[in-house]
């Protein structure tokens, strides 16, 4: 349980931004996360699709269940956040 | 007695190397200083500077140009331009000034260099005067925000600026004291003359004090007009070195010094002048939309000095190209959202036929960067204000220390360039950026940007209010939309006559 930084790359935003998620969190809460800084702000929800985490330098999709702390990831990742069908 | 002409004694007393005899070369002009770069003190006498001027002449010539500037002020003072212009343009001359303002006088230290440590003796001679001139360009473009310290304390960001850690002034900073602050004197002269000056201050400068003119600020016009004449004068400086360097056969070391310079310098106006131009300006006083400036300015002009000098257009030319179309618009969206951040109240620029103009200056426009307004406006619309503010920081560029953007909407290509450097995660907002530290990671491998300071505890409280604080930022300078938001309006008047 530690808080670990990530910048968020949010799929139609026009920013990359700090977000600080914790080490116990699964990706779909770090997509929850990054949501809330950029859904209804600059980008429009949308019904029906499932956010997912890739690691933006990679191109690795993780599985939505996968911890931080099991991801390989460095302080200050930067992580793509994706409107997705599953 | 007759006076000689001009013209019989200039050359002798340009003349004015001499072979020290009580110290040696190096100890009168350190490498670390001049950057002569292996040329002799002889080689460099070649230097011929295009503009030349006498110390009659240039007193002369600059009272007149003073006695201009400051008797329009005078002149219009009662006329309170300030009191009435569009809130957009007060925004542009306080951010102008504060960007500016003291990076003058910074440059006239950096001309100071040249003056003393310059090899090239026309070199030397010709920063004199470019000292002087930088020291007039601080303090008239101190006195003249002063005289509106008293309307508001975003006016006094114009001496306060560089002396915080608001993130554009850190950004400022980091340019210039990489380009000028500390570079030797040949490093100076292709940098800041060269590459900054002659490239890219034109923009700022003239292509902005069209638009001054086309708003009706005369003032602004005639002063910011009137310094670039001085800076026509001084950026002639590094021309001159190339020849000398070429000559040398040091092309490539010239080269990237100007890629570095160009790149960095180009950074900086995407954040000042691009939203400046695009959408703080008064619509009908756009003479030209800031891809149409860059291109008139930087493309033609510039691009053909550099061949015609026998260099090559840098590395990057064609991901500079590109990035006219985006990175302006990405710089103004988060300079608006970000608006408490500034010193100055962001102009949104985006009413239905504002719109119309950008889709029509960059077609695509409204499907892509309208696409994130288009929610922001929603927001404003139904009550949501709070939603148009930030919660968190933007990811910082290690290198220009300004956001990392990209096209949002439907052509979304938002990219941060990393890099692993000593164990520490860089991030870097283009490839050129990235290319940049690279060349000298030594030089720049200990800054910490924003967010790196952020996160080493530095900003306390870790939030929007210790970020404020840490930045000097007080209730009446933080920036908030220029128009109070009334240019809403628009869209519901729109919706009306639609419907």
């Amino acid at each position: 349980m530690a808080l670990f930084p990530i910048h968020s790359n949010f799929e139609r935003d026009f920013v990359i931004q700090l977000v600080p998620v914790d080490t116990e969190d699964t990706m779909d809460e770090v997509a929850e996360k990054c949501a809330h800084h950029s859904i209804d702000r600059r980008v429009r929800r949308q019904p029906g699709k499932v956010l997912r985490v890739r690691h933006h330098e990679k191109g690795t999709l993780f599985p939505r269940d996968m911890k931080v702390s099991e991801a390989g990831l460095r302080p200050t990742e930067t992580l793509d956040i994706l409107f997705m069908d599953e | 007695m007759a006076l000689m002409q001009r013209e019989e004694w200039y050359d002798l007393t340009r003349a004015t190397n001499w072979t020290p005899d009580y110290v040696g070369e190096d100890e009168l002009f350190p490498e670390e200083m001049s950057g002569a770069r292996g040329i002799s003190m002889e080689d460099w006498e070649s230097y011929d500077e295009p503009y030349k001027v006498t110390y009659p002449e240039y007193v002369t010539t600059q009272r007149e140009k003073d006695s201009g500037a400051y008797s329009v002020k005078a002149a219009l003072e009662r006329d309170a331009f300030v009191d009435r212009a569009d809130p957009g343009w007060v925004s542009t001359m306080i951010a102008h000034y504060g960007a500016i303002a003291l990076a003058e006088y910074a440059a006239s230290i950096a001309e100071a260099r040249m003056a003393r440590f310059a090899k090239a003796p026309g070199n030397r001679n010709m920063a004199v005067f470019g000292m002087m001139d930088e020291n007039r360009h601080g303090q008239i473009q101190l006195f003249f925000p002063h005289a509106n310290v008293k309307r508001s304390r975003q006016w006094d960001w114009a001496h306060k600026a560089y002396h915080t850690n608001e993130w554009g002034a850190i950004a400022a900073r980091s340019l210039f004291d990489d380009m000028m602050m500390t570079r030797d004197a040949v490093g100076v002269s292709i940098m800041l003359t060269f590459a900054f000056e002659t490239g890219f201050t034109n923009m700022q400068f003239l292509g902005l004090a069209a638009d001054a003119a086309e708003a009706g600020d005369h003032t602004f016009a005639s002063l910011i007009s009137s310094i670039q004449t001085d800076e026509s004068r001084h950026a002639q400086q590094g021309g001159p070195s190339l020849k000398v360097l070429l000559e040398h056969g040091k092309k490539e070391e010239a080269q990237q010094m100007i890629d570095v310079a160009i790149w960095r310098s180009w950074k900086l106006f995407s954040v000042l002048t691009g939203p400046i131009m695009d959408y703080y300006t008064p619509l009908e006083a756009r003479k030209q939309s800031f891809k149409e400036f860059m291109q008139e300015w930087i493309i033609a002009q510039f691009e053909r000095q550099l061949i015609d000098l026998g260099l090559d257009k840098p590395w990057y030319w064609d991901e500079f190209m590109r990035a006219l179309d985006e990175t302006h618009h990405g710089m103004h969206l988060g300079v608006w959202y970000w608006r408490p951040t500034v010193w100055w109240n962001p102009a949104a620029g985006v009413t239905p036929a504002e719109r119309e103009w950008l889709e029509e200056k960059y077609p695509g426009w409204n499907d892509t960067w309208g696409q994130a307004w288009d929610v922001i406006v929603d927001n404003l619309q139904n009550g949501k204000p709070e939603l148009t503010g930030p919660e968190t920081l933007p990811t910082i560029c290690n290198m220009s220390n300004i956001p990392i953007v990209g096209t949002p909407g439907n052509g979304w290509n938002v990219k941060d360039y990393q890099l692993e450097h000593e164990g520490r995660l860089y991030h870097f907002g283009s490839e050129p950026d990235r290319w940049c530290f690279q060349v000298d990671p030594e030089r720049y491998k200990k800054h910490m940007n924003f967010i790196d300071r952020f996160l080493a505890g530095e900003i306390q409280p870790p939030d929007l209010m210790g970020g404020l604080a840490y930045m000097g930022l007080a209730p009446g300078e933080m920036g908030d939309d220029a128009h109070g938001y009334s240019w809403v309006e628009a869209y519901r008047q729109a919706t009306e006559n639609a419907a």
